[in-house]
């Protein structure tokens, strides 16, 4: 499985005495995965890692089975997109696309058909005769997408690709990146936009201060820190008072299967519902089965912090989070 | 949970060869190049010398022609290594002024802003890099150096005969060898420097700054000291008495060969070590 994947085995790199990150493993499968982090977290860090621009200090990386020290392999099936706002002066769209293709080593008719096709997924078709220079920063965005899609790459690394995109755009790009995950590639992107990593990421990565601080689906990492940080639901019902007691009851039930976990029990304004913490979610989710049987009218279930944005929060602080 | 099935497939077609690669960015650094009206003036000047020397090597062999403009056969200078080292000399310092003007714009701007990253994240490393911008000096300083020399050479030949070109040929290699060791150093300096000066027009002034203070620093050394050892920082000098050696003339400098043979090694090793260390996909932000 390890030739599917990207592997990334207790790597570390400093640059002298600036840590950039530290003892990283990682194994990441096909699908979209969000580095999320503040700024100077290490996600660009890790992104030139995986790249083979930065070498690890210590550890080992692995591409698809394919190190990041031979660019002559690793570039046929990567594509890249850094932030640096940096292009060839005087170059138009299309050429931009056409001369990096050429470095690829594809020949010049093919490169001519993906450099079109390229420049038609990011939808700068009537642009492309225009000098870059001359483009707004969300055109310069799409047209970095655009090279490093350009190739019809395995794997795709994008450093903050959503940056500067207008909604439309930007919805299309996420699309694009859900049809690359579908057909089995690895989209791998940072991302500062919790809610768009929220809807797109199959898994993500958050990172602190060159650490990784949690890894996986945003579920199992939530369910991973409920101990410390109980999960929130917020219930609908027309008996919120009611249904706050018998929550608490049902944690005193000699039946520690019937256990829910239950620390906190907030009612919201003009009994709309009640908001619950629980240390136990699948356990309080089947006891609130057990409570619907017993009569208590429930309009509706809401995990109330069960994504990324309450997860970030959690982990690396709320002062980031609102960034 | 998502559940994606392989239906994408690898590119097996046929691929470019991968050592021809560095030329494409020949290519596109010309046609940025060439865009400069200056550029392509001060290009066609650099032809004015060779021209000239044609012009003579055609009249030292046209008694009608001297005759008709009232000139002596001995009043021209013959065609020996002497001539062909003033020719080095003279299209030497063009190629400093063109190395000056056009090495800075390869490299720094590529760093200035990152983009190096753009060209690393294909399957291109950095030693194709610097040989593609190299390439492009390369090229252009050939142009008004080895290659307008084998022309004179030629003309020479062709209107001498085997007679001439037996006991000279020597004078060929000279002609290639002589130039070429000059652009590489030229290169390597431009890529050099402007790898680490970034700024463009600073890097240029760079560029003549190492060869003119350099040149004066010797100067100083060599008067205060009472020593030739100063002319060793003076890389004009230096390449001068390799020419020279290389011409078999006497008017190189009084540098010992080989001692200029090192300080030439050096200097490239110094430069590919600048290079090596500035030419990465990344930036550190100390």
């Amino acid at each position: 499985m390890s030739g599917d994947r990207i592997n990334l085995d207790n790597v570390s790199r400093f640059y002298g005495e600036v840590l950039g990150v530290n003892r990283v493993t990682l194994s990441i499968p096909p699908g979209i995965t969000s580095l999320v982090g503040p700024n100077g977290s290490g996600k660009t860090t890790l992104m030139n890692l995986i790249t083979g621009l930065v070498r690890p200090s210590r550890g080992r990386i692995s591409v698809l089975g394919v190190a990041p020290s031979q660019p002559e392999k690793l570039f046929r099936f990567v594509g890249y997109s850094t932030q640096f706002d940096a292009f060839p002066k005087g170059l138009t769209g299309s050429q931009f696309i056409y001369s990096f293709l050429r470095l690829s080593g594809r020949p010049a008719a093919e490169c001519r058909e993906l450099t079109a096709r390229a420049i038609k997924q990011v939808g700068l078709v009537e642009a492309a005769g225009r000098k870059v220079a001359a483009y707004s920063k969300g055109m310069r965005q799409r047209i970095r997408l655009a090279q490093a899609i350009a190739h019809d790459p395995r794997v795709l690394i994008l450093d903050e690709p959503l940056n500067g995109l207008d909604p439309l755009v930007r919805s299309e790009t996420i699309a694009l990146f859900k049809r690359y995950a579908a057909e089995g590639r690895h989209v791998v992107v940072s991302s500062h936009v919790l809610h768009e990593v929220d809807m797109i990421s199959d898994q993500v990565v958050l990172m602190s201060g060159g650490y990784v601080v949690a890894e996986g689906r945003i579920r199992g990492v939530r369910s991973e820190i409920q101990e410390e940080r109980p999960m929130q639901f917020l219930i609908r019902c027309k008996q919120p008072s009611l249904l706050a007691s018998k929550a608490f009851e049902q944690d005193r039930v000699p039946d520690a299967q019937r256990r829910c976990g239950v620390v906190e029990a907030r009612l919201l304004p003009e009994g709309e519902g009640v908001l619950v913490k629980t240390r136990d979610a699948d356990a309080f989710c089947r006891a609130l089965n057990h409570l619907a049987l017993d009569g208590i009218d429930i309009e509706g279930v809401i995990p109330a912090d069960d994504n990324v944005y309450s997860v970030y929060e959690y982990l690396i602080g709320s002062e980031e989070a609102t960034q | 949970m998502a559940v994606y099935k392989q239906t994408y497939k690898d590119y097996e077609g046929r691929r470019t060869a991968t050592w021809s690669r560095f030329l494409i960015l020949m290519r596109f650094s010309y046609a940025r190049l060439f865009q400069s009206r200056f550029l392509v003036l001060f290009l066609a000047l650099c032809f004015f010398y060779p021209v000239g020397c044609a012009t003579l090597i055609y009249l030292s062999h046209n008694s009608p022609a001297l005759a008709m403009l009232k000139l002596q056969s001995n009043a021209l200078p013959p065609i020996d290594g002497t001539f062909f080292y003033v020719f080095c000399v003279v299209q030497g310092v063009l190629a400093l002024l063109l190395t000056a003007f056009v090495g800075p714009n390869l490299v720094s701007p590529d760093l200035a802003n990152g983009g190096l990253a753009l060209y690393l994240s294909r399957p291109f490393s950095r030693t194709e890099y610097v040989a593609g911008k190299m390439a492009v000096l390369f090229v252009l300083l050939s142009l008004i150096t080895w290659v307008p020399g084998l022309l004179l050479y030629a003309i020479q030949a062709s209107c001498t005969g085997w007679t001439w070109i037996k006991p000279n040929l020597w004078l060929a290699r000279s002609l290639i060898v002589g130039p070429v060791l000059w652009i590489l150093l030229l290169s390597l300096i431009a890529l050099a420097l402007s790898a680490w000066v970034k700024w463009r027009i600073a890097a240029g002034a760079c560029v003549l700054g190492l060869h003119f203070v350099g040149a004066g620093f010797a100067q100083a050394i060599n008067e205060i000291l009472r020593t030739r050892k100063g002319s060793l920082i003076n890389l004009g000098e230096v390449i001068h008495t390799i020419w020279g050696s290389l011409f078999d003339t006497s008017r190189g400098t009084d540098l010992p060969v080989t001692q200029a043979w090192i300080v030439l090694g050096v200097t490239c090793v110094l430069c590919l070590g600048l290079l090596a260390r500035r030419i990465r996909g990344f930036e550190v932000v100390k």
